[in-house]
Parts: structure tokens; C-alpha cells; sequence
């Protein structure tokens, strides 16, 4: 797949904004995507689902990352959860599985649909969202927005 | 008669924690589920209370075998925030460490897939193949496990001596060709105990999003030393391994053929060499804010590291997602049909790392 195929495959998305293109990296912020229309478009591009980043905000919304790889790229895709709820990739995406049970251990994100929302990481006698508190206080206050409001 | 049989998670077969419960139906696996998380440790949180130079030390100890891969990347990923530029010595010698980290792994596996087989006398010769390797890292970074040779911006520590790393190398590429590669790929012990046994089909492997080795050995032609290069593998004209079989055989062929392109690699490095510098600036890097994803080919298959940066002292996020990850899971689909007493040896042949996965 060529560089301006898949760039201009991506434009033309309608839950595509602010497209950032970069060497190596393109950056779609999707607020309020469906995820299962996102990788459904993704996965018709020939992407295959690398992994999910979750990073807990301090408004108790999770933003989620969906990190997508084409041949020669990442993809990466931006949303933040509604209620720190989100549809999960699982039922279509088997890799999503494991990714979406870690994030609900560690901050507590509910993946709608997940078949087997079993614990992955998350110890006997610690609650889901274990690590939502410590991962927003190890960080500056109000920086992380900043940082990322480019794509977010 | 059917039974539930719980392996793990203090291991028969391997050395670290994790537990597969597989559904048998006399000698015959029908299905199996696979727990992780017995060695979880928080990495990723304690990232984001470490300063960017503290976080080398504390990720290259995400994983003992492939510990130069997880500080690479990160270094990779703080480099691509701040637009540094590696000086082309220091991507020689990255390549270099990368690639002499890739035989150690690939020699470890090895021995302990033999080991797995009841091929004792392979074990010993695999490892006795592998000493080779942790001596020529010891002499070019000053250690056996954790080499300690990324910085961001470069590397640690020059070779000095590239010849007497030529003449070591050429040592055990000759141990390779002459003993691992033959003992795996043409012993009459090996072949019975592996060929058939663990199927990974093509599609399936597409489906569970597998990488690296696993997913080369079920047909899928992916690496990303080729498919998205770094450092100088492109100019040191990458070969990957890819076979069709999707079996324990095919992921040992792989493997064995990965070893050879890693020897050669590392001679051509060696010899090309460049002059210069091998760090892009002296002191602590100051990483202003914005995020990057990296991904590296490790010896397991893809490592992907997303990270965020605030302008601070620390990471805002590390995000490690490692070969393992992705694919341990895919267990699950190679044992159904299986003789319960290849479920070590499939298991085995993904080369599972549970503190790589577990973090």
C-alpha cells in the first residue's frame, strides 16, 4: 500500500479529525467513534489491530488509543470513553481481548459486549481500576492535556 | 473420559508463572484457556515516576532475554518526540547489540525447546553455542543480561575492537551451520517430535493478530526490520524467514534461519562500521511534549511502545505492548486435537516470555 492511498483512504472517513501525519505515525482523532465502525473501516484498509493504550483522565473518562499497523506505519486512532464506557473490539477482533481486559484492571473502563471480561493482570483482592488513581497522580496536574489536545 | 487438567502456574516446562487449563478427552487436548498476570509488577506506572534517563534502566528489566529491545524502543520513542537524530555509529552498534540479543534469545528457546523434546545432548550444545554470544556481549558492553547500552540520543559504550568481535562471531557461525542447524532441522528425534504437532493456519494466524517468528511460520511475510526500517537494516539488506507449515517445526526452521541472517548482519555491521560519534549530545535528554509509537522487531516478534510526553522530568504514559501479548493467546487455537504430551513443546514454540507480558 502506497503512502498517499492510505492517506487519502483515511481523509475520506467520516469520523476522521485532525489527521496528523508524521514519519512513520499517522494520528486520527475520532471523538465519539463507534469503535467496531472504526476497525471495521481500518480492517477494510488491510490494518490489523496492534494494541489499545488506556490512559486515565482526571475527569474519570479514560482515553483510549487503538493502535492499528499498516505495512510501513502505525495508525493510530484517539477516543476517549462516556462514562468511562466504551463498545468492545472483541467480539470481531479477537486481539483486542486481552488488551480491553487489562485496561478494565487498570482503569476500571467498562468494554460493552467483551464475551469474557475476566480479570488479565488484576490480582485477587484488588478492584478494577487499580491503577486509575496512582497513573493520574504520578502525572502533572494538567499537563497530559496539553500534550495531547493536538489529537485528542 | 474428559477432565480438566491445570498446568501451572509454577511450570513443568518453563521457568516462569503462568497456567494453562486444558480440556482433555483421554490423551487428547480439546481445548485450553491460558491465564497471565502471576508476575505483573506495574512497569508502566512506575515509568511515570522515574525521570526519562531512570526509565532506560527500569524498562531494559521489563524482560531478562530481551532487555536491549525495550530500552531501544523507548530510547526510539523519546527520540522521535524530541527530533533527535542518532549518529549513524551509534544505529551501527544498536543494530549490533539488537541482533546479538536476537541469538541469545533464539539460542535460549532453542535449548530449551531440546530440553522440552528430551534431546538432552542438543540442550547442552545449544547452550554451550549460546556462551559464545553472552561472551561477545560481555566484551562489547560490559554485560551478559542487561547491557545497559541505550541512551537517548545514542549509546553508551563504542567498540573498540570490532575485528576481535569479527573473529568471535565467525566462531559461532560455524557452530551454528555445523551443529544447531543441522540437529534441528535434519535430526530424525526432532523432526518426529515437531513436525505436525501445534498448527497455526495462515488465516488463524491473521485472525489472533500473532507476530514475529509465530507469525512468519504460518506464512505471513512480516517483519518490521523490513516492513518499516530502522536504524541501518535497510541498508544492510534485510532478509526475513517466512514458512507455510504453521507447525513447531516451521517456528524452530524460522528461528534456525533467523540465527544465520543475525550473524550476517552483525559481520556486515561490523565491517561498515561508520566513524564518529555515537551519542547526538552529551547530558540528559529534556524530552519536550507531544507522543510517539514505536515498534521494533524483538526476537519474539513486534514490540510496540506508545509514549506521552508532557514537557516534564517523567513520561506522562508508557504504553509497552510486547510480542507475548499477542501471542501466548494464540495457544489456545494451536493445542485442540493435540497429544497432551506435546502441549509443552507448543507451548514451548511460541517462546512464551511472562515478564514480558505481565510487565
Amino acid at each position: 500500500m502506497t503512502t498517499p492511498s492510505l492517506e487519502t483512504a483515511l481523509a475520506a472517513l467520516p469520523w476522521a479529525r485532525a489527521i496528523d501525519t508524521r514519519p512513520g505515525r499517522i494520528a486520527i482523532a475520532a471523538p465519539g467513534v463507534d469503535p467496531i465502525v472504526m476497525a471495521e473501516a481500518l480492517g477494510g484498509l488491510g490494518l490489523r489491530l496492534g494494541t489499545i493504550t488506556g490512559i486515565p483522565l482526571a475527569s474519570g473518562e479514560t482515553r483510549l488509543v487503538y493502535h492499528f499497523v499498516a505495512h510501513d506505519r502505525i495508525v493510530d486512532v484517539a477516543t476517549t470513553t462516556v462514562g468511562n464506557r466504551i463498545a468492545s473490539l472483541t467480539p470481531r477482533l479477537k486481539p483486542a481481548s486481552w488488551a480491553e481486559r487489562e485496561i478494565h484492571d487498570f482503569f476500571a473502563v467498562d468494554f460493552v459486549g467483551h464475551p469474557d471480561p475476566v480479570p488479565l493482570m488484576r490480582p485477587e483482592g484488588f478492584e478494577p481500576g487499580m491503577l486509575r488513581a496512582p497513573m493520574c497522580a504520578a502525572r502533572r496536574a494538567g499537563a497530559f492535556d496539553a500534550a495531547t489536545r493536538e489529537v485528542a | 473420559m474428559a477432565y480438566t487438567i491445570p498446568i501451572g502456574p509454577y511450570h513443568p516446562a518453563l521457568e516462569e508463572p503462568f497456567k494453562v487449563k486444558a480440556a482433555c478427552d483421554g490423551e487428547v487436548i480439546r481445548s485450553a484457556v491460558v491465564e497471565v498476570g502471576f508476575s505483573f509488577r506495574g512497569i508502566e506506572l512506575l515509568a511515570q515516576q522515574r525521570n526519562w534517563t531512570e526509565v532506560l534502566t527500569l524498562v531494559e528489566r521489563v524482560c531478562g532475554i530481551c532487555s536491549n529491545t525495550h530500552a531501544m524502543c523507548f530510547s526510539m520513542a523519546a527520540e522521535a518526540i524530541a527530533g533527535i537524530t542518532v549518529p549513524r555509529r551509534a544505529q551501527f552498534i544498536r543494530l549490533i547489540v539488537a541482533e546479538l540479543e536476537r541469538l541469545h534469545s533464539h539460542l535460549l528457546w532453542a535449548g530449551v525447546g531440546a530440553e522440552d523434546i528430551g534431546f538432552a545432548s542438543l540442550f547442552m550444545e545449544v547452550y554451550q553455542a549460546r556462551e559464545r554470544v553472552m561472551d561477545l556481549l560481555e566484551a562489547m558492553t560490559g554485560n551478559r543480561v542487561n547491557y545497559g547500552m541505550n541512551r537517548i540520543g545514542g549509546v553508551n559504550r563504542d567498540i573498540g575492537d570490532p575485528a576481535a568481535a569479527l573473529a568471535g562471531l565467525a566462531g559461532l557461525g560455524e557452530v551454528l551451520k555445523s551443529v544447531v542447524v543441522p540437529a534441528f532441522v535434519e535430526n530424525v528425534t526432532a523432526r518426529s517430535r515437531l513436525i505436525g504437532v501445534g498448527p497455526l493456519g495462515r488465516e488463524e494466524a491473521i485472525a489472533r493478530g500473532v507476530v514475529g517468528p509465530v507469525a512468519r511460520a504460518s506464512g505471513l511475510d512480516m517483519d518490521v526490520r523490513r516492513d518499516q526500517p530502522y536504524l541501518v537494516y535497510e541498508e544492510l539488506g534485510f532478509r526475513p524467514s517466512v514458512h507455510p507449515q504453521g507447525d513447531v517445526f516451521a517456528r524452530v526452521v524460522v528461528r534456525v534461519e533467523e540465527m544465520l541472517e543475525s550473524v550476517r548482519l552483525i559481520d556486515a555491521a561490523l565491517r561498515a562500521l561508520p566513524e564518529g560519534p555515537i551519542a547526538a549530545f552529551e547530558g540528559m535528554a529534556a524530552i519536550p511534549a507531544g507522543e510517539a509509537t514505536i515498534r521494533i522487531e524483538a526476537p519474539r516478534g513486534e514490540v510496540l511502545y506508545h509514549i506521552v510526553a508532557d514537557g516534564g522530568p517523567t513520561p506522562a504514559r508508557v504504553k509497552i505492548r510486547t510480542p507475548s501479548f499477542v501471542n501466548i493467546p494464540a495457544i489456545e487455537a494451536m493445542v485442540p486435537g493435540q497429544q497432551l504430551a506435546d502441549l509443552s513443546i507448543i507451548q514451548a514454540s511460541v517462546d512464551p516470555c511472562i515478564s514480558c507480558t505481565d510487565r
